[in-house]
């Protein structure tokens, strides 16, 4: 382990130096040579990283554009780094593989805050560091050791107004009753979020849901498993909502937008008692970049990038200063809007970090 | 040298890089996993324990071997007939069949999932259909559940059935079918006693690949299935990239593992298997 951390560096310090004409071509080929690296991977990968640019693990898509508009242009405009992407999608496994394997090309990833909860103690993790990033830039209990919220994402649903107009469901109380609400619903299939819900659902307080009882939960759950259909994707979540396949659907609350628009007004979305999500940027063991990741993470936590993540993606501001600044026409769609706030309630990432992994799996088990 | 020649053929050096790599790479894996499914968390058996203790392991394989045998059956049925009826029109109309075999063969996946959807789906051109000629007053739940994941799988599956069915059919005898008849065998007689036997290699084949592919299937299960039907591909990955149980994915990838090498070697007992991939049958 030591040995490849040497090598590394040692790798990164010649490439350095090569492309700053220090080296020459043979003597750095050579080193690559000695190391067992070939020296395109090398100048590709990890060296060229810690030279000039940023690797940005996110899940492709839109996302790539906008965290290049949103927060890559400041960012370079501040350090001179660039920023790149791997659109590959972050999840907990493939972090884990890439930080165990040694082989780590990624510096930030766009994940969930539970993932640093996890992922932290067992050191697949770089710390945050709170000299560059800012812990007031963010939801209090939100800047956690190993990642720090960046966005927020909210478990809202929609429903049709043709079905339901006159008398609107109103809260998950109504999303699980299927007597005063006839019709399919969706739910999001790897239990995050349809937990709370159905907790909520069964009368559990907003803030007195953690610890989360499983047993209670999944019943609510069991209960309406028949009218039931679950999506794994934001693009499932939408598409059952489009294909009238549903007539109330948990969704993202990112995605309401959309939905509304697609469907002339005929869904539309509720975030009463909307369930915020910190979406978090954690670094991987090792990063190539370094320190230098810090900085972006930084960049990412000031209010215009905050707005423009809004504006792009949909995602909602987690640092309080960019709140009052969310523009009229995007207040019911951000679950931090002053017309949202006071009616949502907070994922604990604490409990999700530790108990997410036997949550899901007892959550499929009862739906499957 | 000598010795070493009379032994070993020397043809052997000729592929031995080739052995080698596949052994590193196709191998070392394999191991890797058996390994992890006896080390993770920690060393012993506990992996394989769960599935005594837990009904949702034992179910999720379950759900996934009945669905496979299901697919299998209907796949390799239709897939028969279609066969037949290839070997047996004219060669223009085995042409076009051909044709259409091979392009759905070729479409991707996931398009073919969700061309499902749209033709079946709730507010489907079907379910659409039927409610506006006033001949079902509800949709009927074609789709986002078992029936769907079954419609989907076996679509998916009867080009894989009819491949191996028609090598099989194309290179038979058919003087052979002649004598039976010029011997005094009904039609039925003849294809009961002599074309399904002469065609059973070629059955078993398509039986085989189409039940040892439909137990990875993965895309078909996770879309269709609406998120109730769960099978063993879909929550390795589960178990792999989001709860990172690790030693649990193990575990079940070398039950399939055993599971597949297991019925080929059932299969080695009653007939010979080079027979089934294209082997001279001696």
């Amino acid at each position: 382990m030591h040995d490849r951390q040497f090598k590394k560096e040692m790798l990164q310090d010649s490439a350095q130096a090569y492309k700053k004409g220090r080296m020459d071509r043979r003597t750095f080929l050579a080193l690559c040579g000695a190391s067992g690296v070939a020296m395109s991977a090398v100048m590709a990968g990890d060296a060229e990283a810690a030279a000039d640019h940023v690797v940005m693990w996110n899940w492709g898509g839109q996302s790539e554009e906008c965290h290049g508009s949103a927060i890559g242009d400041a960012f370079t405009a501040k350090t001179g780094k660039g920023l790149k992407f791997d659109t590959s999608g972050p999840l907990e496994g493939k972090i884990k593989e890439m930080v165990d394997s040694g082989n780590v090309t990624a510096d930030v990833a766009d994940a969930d805050l539970f993932n640093a909860v996890s992922l932290g103690p067992t050191g697949h993790l770089e710390p945050i560091d709170y000299s560059v990033v800012s812990k007031e830039k963010t939801l209090p209990g939100y800047a956690l050791e190993y990642g720090v919220s960046i966005i927020l994402y909210g478990y809202a649903f929609v429903y049709d107004t043709e079905a339901y107009g006159d008398n609107p469901p109103q809260n998950w109380a109504d999303f699980f009753d299927t007597a005063k609400f006839p019709g399919m619903r969706s739910l999001y299939k790897w239990a995050n979020g349809s937990l709370e819900a159905a907790l909520m659902a069964d009368g559990v307080a907003g803030d007195a849901l953690y610890p989360l009882d499983m047993d209670r939960a999944l019943a609510k759950i069991k209960s309406i498993k028949d009218n039931s259909l679950y999506w794994g994707s934001g693009s499932e979540a939408h598409s059952m909502v489009v294909n009238g396949e549903v007539s109330l659907g948990m969704v993202w609350q990112n995605r309401g937008r959309n939905i509304e628009n697609d469907t002339d007004g005929r869904y539309k979305l509720v975030n009463n008692q909307a369930m915020a999500m910190p979406g978090a940027y954690i670094v991987p063991k090792g990063n190539p970049a370094g320190a230098a990741v810090m900085d972006f993470i930084a960049t990412a936590q000031e209010v215009p990038a905050q707005l423009a993540l809004l504006d792009c993606l949909g995602m909602t501001p987690s640092n309080p200063e960019a709140f009052g600044q969310i523009p009229e026409d995007q207040q019911p769609y951000a679950i931090t809007s002053a017309m949202n706030i006071d009616k949502i309630v907070y994922n604990d990432p604490d409990w999700w970090g530790k108990n997410g992994g036997d949550a899901v799996n007892a959550f499929l088990e009862a739906i499957s | 040298m000598q010795a070493f020649t009379r032994h070993i053929h020397p043809g052997w050096l000729i592929i031995a890089p080739l052995m080698l790599m596949v052994i590193a790479l196709y191998l070392g894996p394999i191991l890797n996993i058996l390994w992890l499914s006896v080390t993770d968390p920690e060393p012993g058996l506990s992996n394989y324990a769960k599935l005594a203790e837990s009904d949702a392991l034992i179910r999720i394989v379950w759900t996934t071997v009945r669905i496979c045998i299901i697919t299998t059956m209907f796949s390799v049925t239709l897939g028969y007939s279609i066969a037949y009826a290839m070997v047996h029109c004219h060669q223009r109309q085995k042409n076009y069949m051909l044709t259409l075999l091979l392009v759905s063969f070729w479409i991707s996946i996931l398009v073919r999932t969700f061309s499902w959807l749209m033709l079946l789906g709730r507010k489907g051109l079907v379910n659409g259909t039927l409610e506006n000629i006033g001949l079902i007053a509800e949709p009927i739940a074609f789709m986002r559940n078992e029936l769907g994941v079954l419609i989907g799988m076996v679509h998916y599956m009867i080009p894989y059935a009819v491949l191996p069915l028609l090598v099989s059919m194309q290179s038979l005898d058919t003087r052979v079918m002649d004598a039976s008849r010029n011997l005094g065998a009904s039609s039925t007689q003849t294809f009961w006693r002599i074309y399904l036997p002469l065609t059973l290699p070629g059955l078993v084949a398509s039986t085989l690949l189409v039940f040892i592919l439909s137990l990875g299937f993965y895309v078909t299960p996770a879309v269709l299935g609406g998120g109730k039907v769960l099978m063993v591909a879909e929550y390795i990955s589960v178990q792999l990239l989001v709860t990172l149980k690790w030693g649990t994915a193990a575990m079940l990838a070398a039950i399939m593992l055993t599971g597949v090498l297991a019925m080929l070697w059932i299969m080695s007992r009653f007939m010979k298997l080079s027979t089934v991939f294209g082997g001279a049958a001696r």
